[in-house]
């Protein structure tokens, strides 16, 4: 008779023991691949959340007044437009995503409107192919802010000239109640060209910071090597919610994640200890009848390979279907990257029955240790 | 042939080291059929097990086949006690998740035999047939009577065809009809010629046995011919 069959014998016997075990192993893989199956949801949706906060880090021109963009919004002097290509194209700054805008309050049709131009956003060259994440304006286009489109009756599809340039507009923007409700978006090309300055740019913004050593003085040392003639500037309240946000959601996962791994852990170990006392005496018949150590460790370990192998295959399942069925409640925005993450499959076998062996280890060495004569001597 | 020279074993104790065999010298010839009685706590399980490899003495050599046993490994003695020991509980001790059959025919995996040797399962089939167990194997231990327990470890403890067969008071849990049918069946086995190694407290045993030895506190008090 092969040890296995031994093994599956034993646990149909005691099954509540094996049902207990595998529940745990079961429902801390479940939740380690539900977690990771939303993972990418969640990662997605964290960003695009805190995309709406906006971009973390302005580079100015050198001769910029601070007190005057704050106020204003907008800043006297401007900087070439290559400069957003020359730092995207930089290694090791730090920041992923470079938008270069130009922009300047100025009077249209009787409102004084903040008028900026974007470019689209130009990805570090080692950011690899990241997701845009600001608007982006087509050439001929724009968009308007509530508080303009309200004031002048104007619609989306409608035409509008601004200093002799035609654009259509693409989008009116919802209510925002900020500076954005009295800003016009354009490509930056037709800014230039409304601006008369052409080629030139006033700000770039860029999202970065998240990088251990990426404090404001770092990126500002890293850009003025690059652009000498800049000032860099860091919105530091967003910087931090990003990565404050960031952070808890990784801590977060990675505490429940731990929390669950352990307490299964013991509680596989408690059960493994409870079946080697109720084995006593088999163990003592085994050994009389001249199984070694060695068998009687592979009967307790092999136990705990198949509990722990058994109740990955389950969690998985469990898992994979708990990030189908609730994933696209918990992400509405990025539903559709919850799916089954097949490549944890290997991984979540192998470390469930990592996990259930060593846990099992102890009871085991128990059993092989256990004196067989005095289990038989005893009434 | 198996020797004891000089066997002490002690235990530790709440209230000091408890000694549960006192300088025992003991010779047991192949083929023979020795009883050993004695009271509870008199040491005859530790003898027995001393026998079989599984309680090292605390002083004293145990000789088998001018062999020492406890010269060998763990696990020396493990393959030792498969190929050459057969094991009889006054508790049974049969595996309660396995049928009849495959407790008889457990221990058949640990012993290579020959080709023209029938493997585990059907030398377990034919051993059960030989006990009138035949309609029952495909039971559980807990579905047995007592006897038909017993019955089926004598079966276990010959599937290997050992030579010496170790029984601790094999007949203490049954009841005296089917306690004198399974002393029955151990004097056939003596008569085919194992070694039978038997302690109880059981005087009934001493009509079976080729010879009687009495312990007492651990110490081997004499040695009488008895009538098997």
């Amino acid at each position: 008779m092969s040890p296995w069959l031994l093994m599956l014998r034993e646990m149909r016997l005691r099954w509540l023991n094996f049902a207990l075990a595998l529940l745990a192993v079961a429902g801390a893989a479940a939740l380690v691949v539900a977690l990771a199956g939303m993972g990418r949801a969640a990662n997605v949706e964290t960003k695009r959340l805190m995309r709406n906060l906006g971009f973390n880090l302005l580079v100015l021109p050198g001769q910029a007044d601070l007190a005057q963009y704050w106020a204003t919004d907008t800043v006297k002097g401007d900087m070439p437009q290559s400069y957003v290509q020359k730092l995207a194209q930089t290694r090791g700054i730090g920041a992923d995503h470079y938008v270069a805008t130009l922009q300047q309050r100025l009077s249209w049709r009787g409102l004084q409107v903040v008028l900026t131009g974007i470019l689209p956003e130009r990805n570090a060259v080692d950011a690899g192919d990241k997701a845009p994440m600001g608007y982006s304006v087509g050439p001929g286009e724009c968009f308007i802010g509530y508080a303009i489109a309200k004031a002048l009756g104007l619609k989306e599809g409608q035409e509008i000239e601004i200093a002799g340039v035609r654009l259509k507009i693409a989008r009116c923007m919802v209510e925002d109640a900020s500076k954005e409700d009295v800003r016009i978006y354009t490509h930056l090309m037709d800014a230039q060209r409304i601006l008369k300055l052409p080629n030139r740019i006033n700000t770039i913004q860029a999202l970065g910071c998240l990088c251990k050593g990426g404090e404001l003085e770092i990126l500002r040392g890293r850009i003025a090597k690059v652009l000498p003639d800049t000032y860099v500037t860091q919105l530091q309240n967003i910087a931090t919610a990003r990565m404050q946000t960031r952070h808890m959601v990784e801590q977060n996962a990675g505490v429940v994640v731990s929390v669950v791994v352990l307490t299964a852990a013991l509680w596989v170990a408690l059960l493994a200890w409870l079946n080697v006392r109720e084995r006593r005496q088999e163990i003592g018949v085994m050994r009389a009848l001249g199984f070694g150590s060695c068998h009687v460790a592979v009967m307790f370990l092999g136990r705990a390979v198949l509990i722990g192998a058994v109740g990955a295959l389950l969690g998985f399942a469990v898992g994979t279907w708990l990030a189908g069925q609730y994933g696209a409640d918990i992400f509405k925005l990025t539903f559709a990257k919850v799916k089954p993450a097949m490549d944890l499959l290997p991984r979540t076998v192998f470390g469930a029955v990592l996990i259930t062996a060593l846990a099992s280890l102890l009871p085991a060495m128990i059993a092989v240790t256990q004196d067989p004569a005095r289990t038989l001597t005893e009434e | 042939m198996i020797r004891l020279e000089q066997v002490s074993k002690q235990f530790p104790g709440r209230r000091g080291p408890v000694r549960a065999l006192d300088g025992v010298d003991l010779q047991i010839a192949d083929g023979e059929f020795v009883a050993v009685r004695g009271p509870s706590g008199s040491g005859k399980s530790t003898l027995l097990l001393t026998l079989a490899g599984m309680i090292q003495p605390t002083a004293g050599t145990v000789t088998v086949n001018d062999r020492s046993l406890y010269a060998l490994s763990g696990q020396g003695r493990s393959r030792f006690r498969a190929e050459n020991v057969g094991f009889v509980f006054q508790m049974f001790h049969l595996v309660p998740y396995l049928n009849v059959l495959e407790n008889v025919a457990l221990p058949g995996r640990l012993v290579r035999v020959g080709a023209d040797v029938p493997d585990a399962r059907c030398r377990a089939r034919g051993l059960l047939e030989r006990f009138g167990l035949q309609d029952r194997l495909e039971h559980t231990p807990a579905e047995l009577s007592t006897g038909e327990r017993q019955r089926t470890a004598i079966a276990r403890a010959l599937l290997n065809d050992p030579w010496l067969l170790l029984a601790d008071e094999p007949t203490g849990n049954l009841d005296t009809e089917t306690g004198a049918s399974v002393m029955d069946c151990l004097t056939e086995l003596h008569r085919a010629g194992k070694t039978i190694v038997l302690v109880s407290h059981d005087p009934g045993v001493d009509a079976h046995a080729g010879r009687v030895l009495k312990l007492r506190a651990g110490r081997l008090e004499g040695s009488v011919p008895a009538g098997g």
